[in-house]
C-alpha cells in the first residue's frame, strides 16, 4: 500500500501561502483566509438560496 | 483476507435551475441533456470506461460512477476522484450546449445523499470477502463499528427533530455527524430502496461464487475530504481482517443498532451511553477506540498512518479539540464552515441558506463549489497530487482485473470495435467472438484476454455505422 502524507495540501493550490510571506502574520493571515473564504461563499449563499433548495427535489435512488 | 479488493458506487443528485433558481429541467431531462455524449460514444447509459469505471444513469435519474476494483486505499480515492472529473466534465459540456441553445439552465450534481425532501440516495461500499468466512458471524462484530464509523467519516450537516407525528411543527435543528443515520431502518437485509439497511445482503460476487463474496454497505455518507474517504475504506477493511482472523474480538453487539445511530449521530461528544445487546452500556468513542487498538495488531508497516489518521480523528471528538479535523474530516470542515456562515449571517441552523451551503459543499463543480472554495485555501485536504487523479480518469488500478478490462474498453474505443463489458466478462459484438470471463478479481494477466485485445488491434476497422 502506498504512503501517503495527508496533512499537506496539494503544492500550489494554496495561494495564501504567498500573502503569509507578504504579511508575515500567520494569525492575520488565517484571519484574512476564513475572510476571504466566506465572502467568495456569500456569492454562492446569496443566489436565491431558498429557491435552489426547493428546485431540487428528486425520485430516491439506491 | 489480506489482500482485499474493494470499490465504490456513488449516485449523484441532479438539479437543472435558472439564474433565479427555480428548476428549468425535470431530472430526466437534464440526465439525458448530460448523458448526450456518453450515449453518443457507447449507444447506451450504462457504459465501461477506460478507467474500467462504470458510468450508468440509476433509478431517479441518478448519475451513477461505480470505481473498477482496487486493492489500495489510495487507489481508490483517486478513481473515486477520477469519477467527480468525468462527472464535472459532463457538467461542464452540457451547460456550454444548454448556454449555446440560448436556455437558461444550469445543471448542478451533488455528491451527497438527500434531496430537499428527504428523498435518499446512496453511496455503497463494497469489500471482497472469502466466501468460506462465516457471513452470518460478521454482521454481529461489523455492525457496532460502522454504527459509531459516523463520528470519524460522517459528511456532517443539520437534521431538524421534530415531535413523532407532527411534521409541520416546529422543530429543533441541530447539527450532526451523519445525516444519512436517519435514512437507516434495518441492520441487515437485501432491501435497498424501502427499507434501508446498513448492511446489505444482496449476494452478487462479480467473481467466482464458490470461493468470494461480496461484503455490500450502504451506511456511508458520500465524502468530499479525501481523508474520509480513505478512511471509511481503510478501517472498515482492518475491522474485516481482524473478524476473518479468527481472534478474541469485543463483544459490543448493540441492543437496538437503529436506535443507536441516530443518537451517535447527535452526540458529537461521542460520550452518550449506548444499551448493548448483553446489557450494560458503552459509547460511540468507546466501540471506535476499542477497535481501533485492536486494529494496530493486524495492520501492515505501511498502515501505520492509517491508525494515526484514525486517532487523530477520535482525538477530536474526545476532545473537543477541532483544529486537525476541521481541516481534514468531512464533518468538522462542515462544522466550522457552518457556524461561521451562521454567525457572520445571523441566521438559525435551519435557514435555508444554511441548506444551500450543505448542497455546495457537495456540488462538484471543480472551480465555483464551496468546496472548490476550501481547497484552494488548504481549509479541506487534497492529498493526492494532480498526475496521480488525472492519471486515474484514463488508466484503471493496476494491480486487479479491472486492468484487463481498461485495456480491453481502452482498445476497443481506440480502435472503433464494439463491444459489450460488465464486471466478470468481456466480449466483441461481432459475430462469432467468444466472451472472455475472469473470475477471479485479483487476476491481471490473461491469454484470452491478450487474444481479444489482439484480435482488436489487427481486424479493427470500424463496423458500418460505428461512431
Amino acid at each position: 500500500m502506498s504512503q501517503q502524507s495527508i496533512n499537506a495540501p496539494r503544492p500550489g493550490d494554496d495561494e495564501e501561502n504567498a500573502s503569509d510571506a507578504v504579511t508575515g502574520g500567520q494569525t492575520f493571515a488565517s484571519a484574512q483566509g476564513a475572510d476571504d473564504l466566506l465572502d467568495e461563499i456569500d456569492a454562492v449563499l446569496e443566489e436565491n438560496a431558498e429557491t435552489f433548495v426547493r428546485s431540487f427535489v428528486q425520485k430516491g435512488g439506491e | 483476507m489480506r489482500r482485499r479488493v474493494g470499490g465504490l458506487e456513488t449516485e449523484f443528485g441532479l438539479v437543472c435551475v435558472r439564474a433565479d433558481g427555480t428548476r428549468a429541467l425535470e431530472p430526466e431531462a437534464a440526465a439525458r441533456e448530460l448523458f448526450r455524449p456518453v450515449v453518443a460514444q457507447g449507444r447506451s447509459s450504462n457504459v465501461f470506461l477506460r478507467n474500467a469505471a462504470r458510468l450508468y444513469l440509476d433509478v431517479g435519474s441518478h448519475p451513477e460512477y461505480a470505481t473498477a476494483e482496487c486493492d489500495d486505499w489510495w487507489d481508490l480515492v483517486a478513481q473515486d476522484a477520477a469519477g467527480e472529473r468525468i462527472l464535472a466534465e459532463l457538467v461542464g459540456s452540457a451547460n456550454a450546449r444548454l448556454a449555446e441553445d440560448g436556455q437558461d439552465a444550469r445543471i448542478h450534481l451533488l455528491k451527497n445523499n438527500v434531496d430537499s425532501q428527504g428523498n435518499a440516495f446512496g453511496s455503497h461500499e463494497n469489500y471482497l470477502v472469502d466466501r468460506r468466512g462465516e457471513f452470518t458471524r460478521l454482521p454481529r462484530y461489523l455492525l457496532p463499528f460502522l454504527v459509531t464509523r459516523q463520528i470519524v467519516t460522517g459528511a456532517g450537516g443539520v437534521v431538524v427533530d421534530r415531535p413523532l407525528g407532527e411534521p409541520t411543527a416546529p422543530g429543533t435543528p441541530r447539527f450532526v455527524f451523519s445525516r444519512r443515520s436517519d435514512h437507516m431502518w434495518e441492520a441487515v437485509s437485501s432491501a435497498t430502496t424501502r427499507t434501508r439497511p446498513i448492511i446489505n445482503t444482496r449476494d452478487e460476487p462479480h467473481g467466482d461464487p464458490t470461493r468470494f463474496r461480496r461484503l455490500h454497505v450502504i451506511v456511508g455518507d458520500s465524502t468530499r475530504s479525501e481523508v474520509s474517504t480513505h478512511l471509511r475504506f481503510a478501517t472498515t477493511d482492518l475491522v474485516l481482517r481482524l473478524i476473518e482472523s479468527g481472534r478474541t474480538l469485543p463483544e459490543l453487539a448493540l441492543a437496538d443498532d437503529i436506535a443507536a445511530i441516530r443518537v451517535v449521530a447527535r452526540d458529537l461528544t461521542g460520550a452518550e451511553p449506548l444499551e448493548l445487546a448483553a446489557g450494560g452500556t458503552t459509547t460511540a468513542l468507546e466501540v471506535q477506540q476499542r477497535w481501533l487498538d485492536l486494529a494496530s495488531t493486524v495492520a501492515e508497516p505501511a498502515e501505520q498512518g492509517v491508525l494515526e489518521t484514525w486517532q487523530k480523528a477520535l482525538d477530536a471528538v474526545r476532545t473537543g479539540d477541532r483544529s486537525w479535523a476541521a481541516q481534514h474530516l468531512d464533518w468538522a470542515i462542515k462544522e466550522r464552515l457552518v457556524s461561521q456562515v451562521v454567525e457572520r449571517r445571523g441566521v438559525a441552523l435551519d435557514d435555508s441558506v444554511i441548506e444551500r451551503l450543505d448542497l455546495g459543499y457537495h456540488d462538484i463543480d471543480p472551480s465555483g463549489s464551496v468546496f472548490a472554495s476550501l481547497c484552494r485555501r488548504g481549509l479541506a485536504p487534497a492529498v493526492l497530487d494532480e498526475e496521480r487523479i488525472a492519471a486515474a480518469v484514463t488508466t484503471a488500478p493496476a494491480s486487479t482485473r479491472a486492468h484487463l478490462r481498461g485495456q480491453v474498453v481502452t482498445a476497443a474505443l481506440e480502435h472503433g470495435v464494439d463491444h459489450v463489458v460488465d464486471w466478470t466478462t468481456l466480449r466483441l459484438t461481432r459475430s462469432g467472438s467468444a466472451p472472455v470471463q475472469i473470475l477471479d478479481p485479483f487476476q491481471t494477466r490473461s491469454d484470452e484476454v491478450d487474444a481479444l485485445l489482439a484480435r482488436i488491434r489487427g481486424g479493427g476497422a470500424p463496423t458500418p455505422g460505428a461512431v
